[in-house]
């Protein structure tokens, strides 16, 4: 950064402001960005001479660390919808084939391998294997697709060697998985066996990856948004193991209960949970837990809390537990009903309302900024109601879900739209 | 309620929209009729719109409400007025982040319960004047979020206390202190020369007011790069092409306003290096974090010395 000569620093100190200081309102408004061109005018300069009021701004600023990896992923998704011709572009560059993303892809394609390879070859794995088996096995067994062999390669070195490296890195990686897994998913939908076992297998993992982290730093920052993201995982996760009611009572019993004496009671819960209907991978799938550490059934405590925990993001139980607000113009979200809150989508014009129906959640704001998310906010998609060759441009001030598909809106000057098929066609009254 | 005062201007906000208003406010369940609300959006109108010398406009009181936080407006004057539910909700909404804003802004979790509750204090009115509770929260309009509001009363009640502390601290603390908050204590201006104090404040005059904000924040008060951008509604890279460009540009302003004051190009160029240098050791010496407070009277002294000599 360029420097500024330092007698420059004595001359922007000896300044004074003239006027007095503006109000709490209006120092409120400025920072949220609510202000028009002249009042916003009219702040700046008193901000631009007035050291105390400068300071008032940025100490009011919400923490930076409530700010996280989701939000960054919801304003990419935002920009992407926003501008066609952009939005490719940033996909590309900055969703699909950026590092961290590519890294779960990679993960969720050397997974599948060995998914593969052990549905083909059950008999023999039935004895514990090194922790080195996974990158020999993703290696010896020709993939499935050009961008998996890509993936792949530079997957196996970094992720497959053991838990211990993936916990490592999951606490920060986790982030951008709802990206990456959809993708792996989408991609695997052409191989039948391999795909139903891949997001349980993922969600497993990521319940490894999270019994991990929470093991040394119990619902820290760092692991919040991990648990987060783990939620369209592990809603993929119950679409194929099908968990049945028997899971998310016992998920709803978990945070309650001590972690010791839940990881004996939640035994049996997996146990449930297991023989679903895909059972013979989900039987695969246990030997490769056991095949790739025996340090697993160390951390089995911990990890039958996190699946239980896991499982309780998965049912319609969970999207009861997540709690929204709008502040600062911002979507939160909180997983804990309340006690921690997390940005998740912060748009180009500041959000005034929400409403949410289980996943399904409808946002609007000022402008007619509308945004949907049907799974539960990872991922955010604009939409713009549009009848009869006009657009909704006010300020969007109350949303009403009736249903998946029957949405009302109402916005500013009195306008109520409203959508019977989940946002596709609009109808204004 | 302080809001009873003024029927009289009710009714200009009448009609079918004041219904509207009042319904989307939500305020019926924390017992504010419709006319107690109109009359605080008048209030609201009065304060925020009543700038300019003719009154606001239909177009313009209809846009200002659309931006209007009604629900929360609703919520923090019930609460100013006493309604239980009110409070109930607002304690259930605010109390847990109240502390984690004092915490915030106070880094140190003593000071920070000690804010948080004097605040509560405020807000609820604790200081009841003629029997009258008079609450903070009167004067919230609703034009950003309530949170935003609190936390911004809150920064303003750490400062002004930070202030009262200050004059009793020791010496030392006081010193430490006014380096962390360095935009806090206004120094003398520097008496080393007329001419380049004078075409340093005439470049900085004609900066636009967000320019200036911008270098004020990042130069004078340390603030970061995000946390710049973040009060501007900016990105980070904006921000930092910005101050590089606007130090440039400040620095070839301030040069061409010394030559027009007599310098030659040279010596108006050393004028300038010479704080410039002094700067970056200064700036190691606080990278080094010791006797932060000492280095920095020392080296300003040093540096208008040179500056004296060279002229």
């Amino acid at each position: 950064m360029t420097e500024v000569p330092k007698i420059v620093y004595d001359r922007l100190r000896a300044a004074s402001p003239e006027r007095a200081h503006p109000d709490a309102d209006l120092l409120t408004a400025f920072a949220e960005q609510a202000l028009s061109g002249v009042e916003r005018d009219g702040v700046l300069q008193h901000l631009a001479l007035c050291g105390d009021c400068r300071e008032v701004v940025a100490l009011a600023l919400p923490a930076a660390d409530m700010v996280s990896a989701p939000i960054a992923a919801g304003t990419e998704a935002v920009r992407a919808a926003k501008i066609p011709s952009k939005a490719e572009r940033n996909w590309l560059t900055s969703g699909t084939f950026a590092w961290p993303s590519l890294r779960w892809a990679a993960l969720a394609a050397g997974v599948t391998v060995v998914a593969a390879v052990l549905l083909l070859r059950p008999g023999k794995l039935n004895q514990a294997m090194p922790p080195s088996l996974s990158p020999q096995v993703a290696t010896s067994v020709p993939p499935f697709s050009g961008t998996q062999i890509a993936s792949s390669q530079i997957a196996t070195s970094p992720i497959a060697p053991s838990p211990t490296d993936q916990s490592a890195s999951s606490a920060k990686s986790a982030e951008p998985l709802p990206k990456s897994n959809l993708q792996s998913s989408k991609k695997l939908r052409a191989e039948p066996g391999a795909t139903r076992s891949l997001p349980a297998e993922h969600a497993i993992l990521l319940a490894e990856n999270k019994g991990h982290s929470s093991q040394s730093d119990n619902l820290s920052p760092a692991a919040a948004p991990a648990f987060d993201s783990a939620a369209p995982a592990s809603r993929e996760a119950t679409e194929a193991l099908d968990v049945a009611g028997a899971t998310v009572g016992a998920a709803e019993a978990a945070p309650t209960a001590a972690g010791s004496l839940m990881a004996r009671n939640d035994a049996p819960a997996i146990e449930k949970a297991k023989p679903a209907p895909p059972e013979m991978e989900v039987n695969e799938l246990r030997k490769t837990e056991a095949a790739a550490g025996s340090r697993l059934a160390k951390v089995q405590g911990n990890n039958v809390m996190s699946t239980a925990r896991l499982a309780s993001t998965a049912g319609p139980a969970l999207a009861r537990n997540i709690t929204w607000t709008i502040t600062a113009g911002a979507l939160q979200r909180s997983l804990d009903r309340g006690q921690n809150w997390q940005d998740v989508l912060r748009a180009d014009h500041p959000l005034l309302c929400y409403a949410n129906h289980d996943y399904d959640v409808w946002t609007g704001g000022q402008a007619g900024t509308l945004f949907h998310s049907v799974d539960g906010g990872a991922t955010w998609a604009r939409v713009q109601p549009s009848s009869q060759g006009r657009q909704l441009s006010s300020d969007i001030t109350h949303i009403a879900v009736h249903s998946a598909t029957e949405i009302v809106v109402s916005a500013g000057d009195n306008e109520i739209w409203s959508t019977a098929d989940g946002g596709q066609t609009w109808e204004k009254k | 309620m302080s809001t009873q005062e003024m029927p009289r201007s009710a009714q200009s906000n009448q009609g079918a929209d004041a219904v509207a208003l009042y319904e989307r406010s939500g305020a019926a369940a924390y017992g504010v009729s419709a006319e107690q609300f109109a009359a605080i959006l008048d209030e609201v109108f009065r304060k925020c719109l009543s700038q300019g010398p003719a009154p606001a406009s239909i177009e313009q009181k209809t846009d200002f409400c659309a931006a209007l936080r009604l629900e929360e407006l609703a919520l923090a004057r019930a609460c100013a007025a006493g309604n239980e539910r009110a409070w109930q909700d607002f304690i259930s909404r605010y109390r847990q982040k109240l502390h984690s804003m004092a915490l915030h802004i106070t880094r140190d979790s003593a000071h920070a319960a000690e804010l948080a509750d004097s605040l509560f204090a405020d807000l609820y009115g604790v200081n009841a004047r003629e029997g009258v509770r008079s609450s903070k929260l009167v004067s919230y309009t609703g034009r950003g979020s309530l949170e935003g509001w609190l936390r911004t009363v809150m920064a303003q009640e750490f400062i002004n206390r930070y202030r009262k502390q200050k004059r009793t601290v020791s010496l030392e603390e006081q010193t430490e202190e006014g380096v962390q908050f360095a935009a806090a204590v206004p120094e003398p201006a520097a008496t080393s020369d007329q001419r380049l104090e004078a075409a340093i404040d005439e470049a900085l005059a004609e900066l636009p007011a967000e320019d200036r904000f911008t270098l004020a924040s990042y130069y004078l008060d340390r603030r970061t790069l995000a946390e710049i951008a973040r009060s501007l509604g900016l990105h980070e890279s904006s921000v930092s092409r910005r101050l590089d460009r606007l130090a440039t540009g400040l620095r070839k302003r301030i040069l061409a306003g010394l030559r027009m004051r007599g310098m030659s190009h040279a010596q108006a160029t050393e004028a300038l290096e010479t704080d410039v240098r002094d700067l970056r050791v200064n700036l190691r010496s606080r990278l080094t974090q010791d006797s932060v407070a000492k280095t920095f009277p020392e080296s300003k002294v040093q540096a208008r010395d040179a500056g004296d000599g060279k002229q």
